[in-house]
């Protein structure tokens, strides 16, 4: 089955996955980033619904493994877990919670492995650049996690417990009330693990891998009036990991995640003029044990204090957006004493419809540091519908991360003179629809400048502005749908071909594939559903010379689902994860699970 | 505490690029007995990334032939993570492997597996022998400075006989006549003092008060030489570096040569009356006898492209440098003549750091 299932994705010229486009509607009103809605035409973005979200579970990561072509370097199941897009880094990546970036400010990103995936509505994932909008880090893409507001719907509640194997647990709530005044929305979840799978390779279990989470989500709304309407959004993550033992006889160690979310938005209307203030606090705080009794555990900490405000014009055809930003993040810990940073930018956005058929949309910004110099950033792209059947895509912009405060401040290392790292990117997409089919195809070309590289000097190592990375790509994904009957059919199939090459090395960057796939197919009849999701990692070189591989490897699921009561509200289902049992890496000598089941009951009630 | 803070910060968040580590499965198959014995050549120990499991041997041979990853193709297992230490003693080869938590002994002639040290170690660090016992320096929790120990190894039956509780970061050993020295580099903090066991009870005789940062030691003749790094500058409270000679009959310090501010030498090693350490990139030669530091280095390892020397020894006339490069890649290994002349590059495994020849 293994081998038919690839037999096939070659003659379809396609290596499988599966990419859910669920038909969610993002819409202003329920909807903080407003940013994705109006200024992301021009590129491609996938949106997961709740319903992909709960078959994948609490893990970001396993989300996105199966549901897009963002390649997760994990390293063993549930720890560590950095994304990357198109062949960039897990810095070059941002994390966007409800139109703000999260990314550490210690690392510059953010572990997929510390953000549970069912405490939002939906996700969306944007490949290709956003820095405009989204800041430092949006250079390979975007992972945008959002909350809805949804007013006028009474009460809903949802219960989805989860068990399986290695005493994988999951207890998701969701309840909702609204009215035509009032939102209130809460979601609770508790997530764990003993995580101790088996390891053919070494012949014993995963050791020391165990780990829990909790996760809290509120949104509130209150509508003054037609014009004005006042959100609160809330989230706090909880999370102790052990880190799993690369031996036996290793040292145990553990890893506590502590992050809060807090946000207040004012939304005002008036004529065509739309005005959007935020207030946000975040706070991120980690803890590491160097020994599970560690009294001495090392820390770090960083609050930081965001002002957003987005003024938007809507005109005949065209729209006009500023936006202004001011945030002030504070840092202490056991490695950076305490560090302070203020950064401030200005943005001015723009797009046009000049026909039925052609829009574009140009955008600059330029952000103030006090730390750096930022670029002056710039966004360029236009979506023509040449035909029913054919739209095109070209997207053009700059963008940049910044040094973090690892890079310009941990003692002995701080390199003072890092400067952001800027890229400058291209890419050119065509959809075409034919019938039930849906094709995309992309290409694109990203030139990475001052890549900021970690290089030794003597016995200590410092940050350094080292590298040109030049990286280019396809991506293409298929999907189609057919209903008949009782019956629903859905076949999705997405492949990435990706260089990412060092210029003066000429080698292919460390972790990077160059052939990544997904594919899934759905089937439901009346009260059943059943679905495969399917993901293949090519090679990735572990040194820089190139010298030294991981193999190959692809992965199966297969879920069947259950709907009972009047109105299917109530689901049992059932998944066979890993399902023909690949022993695979995907870092060095971090085995994943083989085989493993895992069982949920989802109810939906008033 | 800062010292180690780069390594678990890289290790935890797996940092995109570079620390992402790396894995040498060597393809080179060597077959023990097709090849004969490791018996004239040099052990190059490759510790590997930590956190990757992708420690190895390498063996250059007198006949110049080199050979990667030898536990592995004798073994047919790999040798795990972070090799630390090779130390050699009678037929066999001691390597203590810091992540792993465990020490592997092998016949040194065939590389072949004779046991395992599996239990009773906690981020175990240098091992030697004296008096038919092993001892080995144990940082334990590095968090805590009061779980520090050398652990007294049976060498008839690979287990831990007798621990010995010791101040804060215990590193390289030296044995002699019957004591063990300690040099406490500190662990994740600065140490300042060099223990002496008495191997015939296990107790600590004496502790010898030094510059900070001992961090290589060796003993000829009676004397003890101690290299002491001294704090570098980021720690915000910069000490000067030292050379120690100390008289090993009563402990008492015969001489202490002061290095210039501002740098921070390491690698002490001592061959046919001269002693050598590195700084930075560069070597330094000097008589034992010496009485001043030697101003100018004998060479400058950065013609090689070496950016700091990661491993050093010097061996039957030969200076050996291992060069860990981007530290996600093979490593090299740059050998010179005793008056500094290139004579040999090599490629072996990842981030090389100790040597041993084995005559």
């Amino acid at each position: 089955m293994k081998n038919l299932s690839i037999f096939l994705c070659v003659l379809l010229g396609f290596q499988l996955i599966d990419a859910q486009t669920d038909t969610i509607q993002l819409s202003e009103a329920n909807l903080s980033d407003s940013h994705l809605l109006r200024f992301t035409e021009t590129q491609r973005k996938t949106v997961l619904s709740d319903s992909v979200l709960q078959r994948n579970g609490a893990s970001l990561s396993g989300l996105l493994n199966f549901n897009s072509l963002v390649y997760i370097k994990e390293n063993g199941a549930g720890m560590v877990a950095s994304p990357s897009f198109r062949g960039t880094t897990a810095s070059q990546t941002a994390v966007i919670w409800n139109g703000i970036n999260i990314n550490s400010r210690f690392l510059g990103q953010t572990d997929f492995n510390t953000v549970n995936p069912l405490g939002f509505d939906h996700l969306v994932i944007k490949p290709g650049g956003g820095s405009i909008a989204y800041g430092s880090g949006a250079i390979g893409g975007s992972v945008h996690l959002n909350n809805q507001m949804p007013f006028n719907k009474n009460t809903e509640n949802e219960v989805l417990f989860q068990y399986g194997s290695f005493q994988n647990y999951g207890l998701n709530i969701r309840s909702r009330y609204s009215n035509e005044k009032i939102s209130l929305n809460l979601i609770l979840g508790r997530n764990g693990s003993d995580n101790d799978y088996d390891i053919e390779k070494l012949d014993r279990k995963n050791l020391n891998g165990q780990f829990y989470n909790q996760n809290l989500s509120v949104t509130a709304g209150y509508k003054f009036d037609s014009k004005n309407l006042l959100k609160f959004y809330g989230n706090l993550y909880d999370g102790e990991r052990h880190f799993s033992l690369i031996s036996p006889n290793s040292f145990k160690t553990k890893y506590h995640d502590y992050n809060t979310r807090s946000m207040i938005e004012w939304n005002g209307t008036y004529g065509n003029f739309i005005s959007n203030l935020k207030l946000v606090h975040l706070g991120e705080e980690y803890r590491y044990y160097p020994s599970l009794e560690a009294v001495n555990y090392e820390f770090g900490k960083v609050e930081t204090q965001w002002v957003k405000y987005d003024l938007g014009w809507r005109m005949k055809n065209a729209y006009l957006n500023l936006i202004l930003d001011y945030n002030n993040a504070q840092a202490k810990g056991s490695a950076i004493v305490f560090a302070k940073r203020q950064t401030g930018s200005a943005s001015l956005l723009w797009k046009q419809k000049l026909t039925s058929k052609l829009r574009y949309e140009a955008s600059i910004s330029q952000e103030f540091s006090e730390d750096y110099k930022a670029p002056f950033l710039y966004s360029f792209g236009i979506k023509w519908n040449a035909t029913k059947n054919y739209e095109m895509r070209f997207n053009s912009s700059k963008n940049f991360r910044m040094p973090t405060f690892n890079d310009l401040y941990l003692p002995g290392n701080e390199n003072l003179k890092v400067k952001p790292e800027t890229s400058l990117q291209a890419e050119w997409g065509n959809h075409i629809q034919l019938a039930d089919f849906h094709l995309d195809v992309l290409g694109y070309y990203n030139a990475v400048k001052d890549f900021i590289l970690w290089v030794p000097n003597g016995s200590l190592w410092y940050p350094e502005n080292v590298g040109e990375v030049r990286i280019y790509g396809l991506e293409s994904q298929l999907n189609y749908t057919q209903k008949f009957g009782q019956h629903r059919l859905e076949i999705n199939a997405s492949y990435g071909y990706t260089v990412s090459r060092n210029e003066e090395s000429k080698k292919q960057l460390i972790y990077v594939p160059f052939h990544q796939s997904t594919a899934s197919v759905g089937y439901s009849w009346k009260r059943i559903s059943s679905y495969y999701q399917f993901r293949y990692n090519g090679k990735v070189f572990t040194d820089s010379n190139n010298q030294n591989e991981l193999k190959d490897y692809s992965v199966s699921n297969l879920g069947l689902e259950l709907g009972l009561g009047k109105n299917r509200n109530y689901k049992i289902g059932a998944q066979v994860l890993n399902v023909w049992d690949e022993a695979y890496e995907n870092v060095l000598n971090r085995a994943m699970p083989g085989r493993h089941y895992n069982l949920y009951i989802h109810l939906k009630f008033k | 505490m800062k010292k180690l803070n780069l390594v678990f910060i890289a290790g935890l968040t797996a940092s995109s690029v570079f620390f992402t580590s790396c894995s040498n499965d060597d393809d080179t198959t060597i077959d023990p007995e097709e090849t004969g014995e490791f018996s004239n050549g040099v052990f190059i120990l490759n510790e590997g990334n930590f956190g990757s499991s992708n420690a190895s041997v390498s063996f250059f041979g007198d006949n110049g032939v080199l050979q990667n990853g030898i536990f592995q193709s004798v073994n047919g297992e790999s040798l795990g993570d972070t090799a630390q230490n090779i130390f050699l003693d009678e037929d066999k080869a001691y390597i203590v492997l810091n992540g792993s938590g465990k020490i592997e002994v092998v016949n040194r002639y065939s590389f072949e597996r004779l046991g395992t040290v599996s239990s009773g170690l906690a981020n175990p660090r240098y091992f030697i022998t004296e008096n038919g016992k092993g001892y080995v320096s144990n940082w334990g929790d590095p968090s805590n400075p009061e779980d520090d120990y050398i652990a007294v190894i049976d060498l008839g039956n690979y287990t831990v006989s007798a621990t010995i509780p010791v101040v804060e970061g215990p590193d390289r050993l030296e044995a002699d006549n019957g004591k063990i020295y300690v040099a406490h580099s500190g662990g994740w903090n600065y140490g300042n003092t060099v223990s002496v066991i008495n191997a015939s009870n296990n107790s600590i005789s004496s502790t010898i008060t030094v510059h900070d940062y001992p961090n290589s030691l060796l003993e000829e003749n009676g004397v003890l030489y101690v290299l002491c790094g001294g704090k570098p500058a980021w720690t915000g409270e910069e000490t000067t570096a030292s050379l120690y000679k100390i008289n090993t009959a009563d402990n008492s310090i015969l001489t202490s040569l002061e290095f210039p501010v501002g740098q921070h030498p390491t690698n002490l090693e001592e061959e046919e009356g001269n002693l050598y350490f590195t700084l930075d990139a560069t070597v330094f030669k000097t008589e034992m006898g010496t009485t001043t530091l030697p101003p100018n280095p004998l060479f400058d390892a950065a013609s090689q492209g070496v950016f700091g020397i990661y491993g050093f020894a010097v061996e039957n006339g030969k200076i050996y440098v291992g060069d860990a490069g981007d530290f996600v890649s093979n490593g090299k290994v740059f050998i010179y003549s005793n008056s500094g002349n290139l004579l040999n590059e090599l490629s072996v495994g990842f981030l090389p750091n100790g040597f041993a020849s084995n005559d």
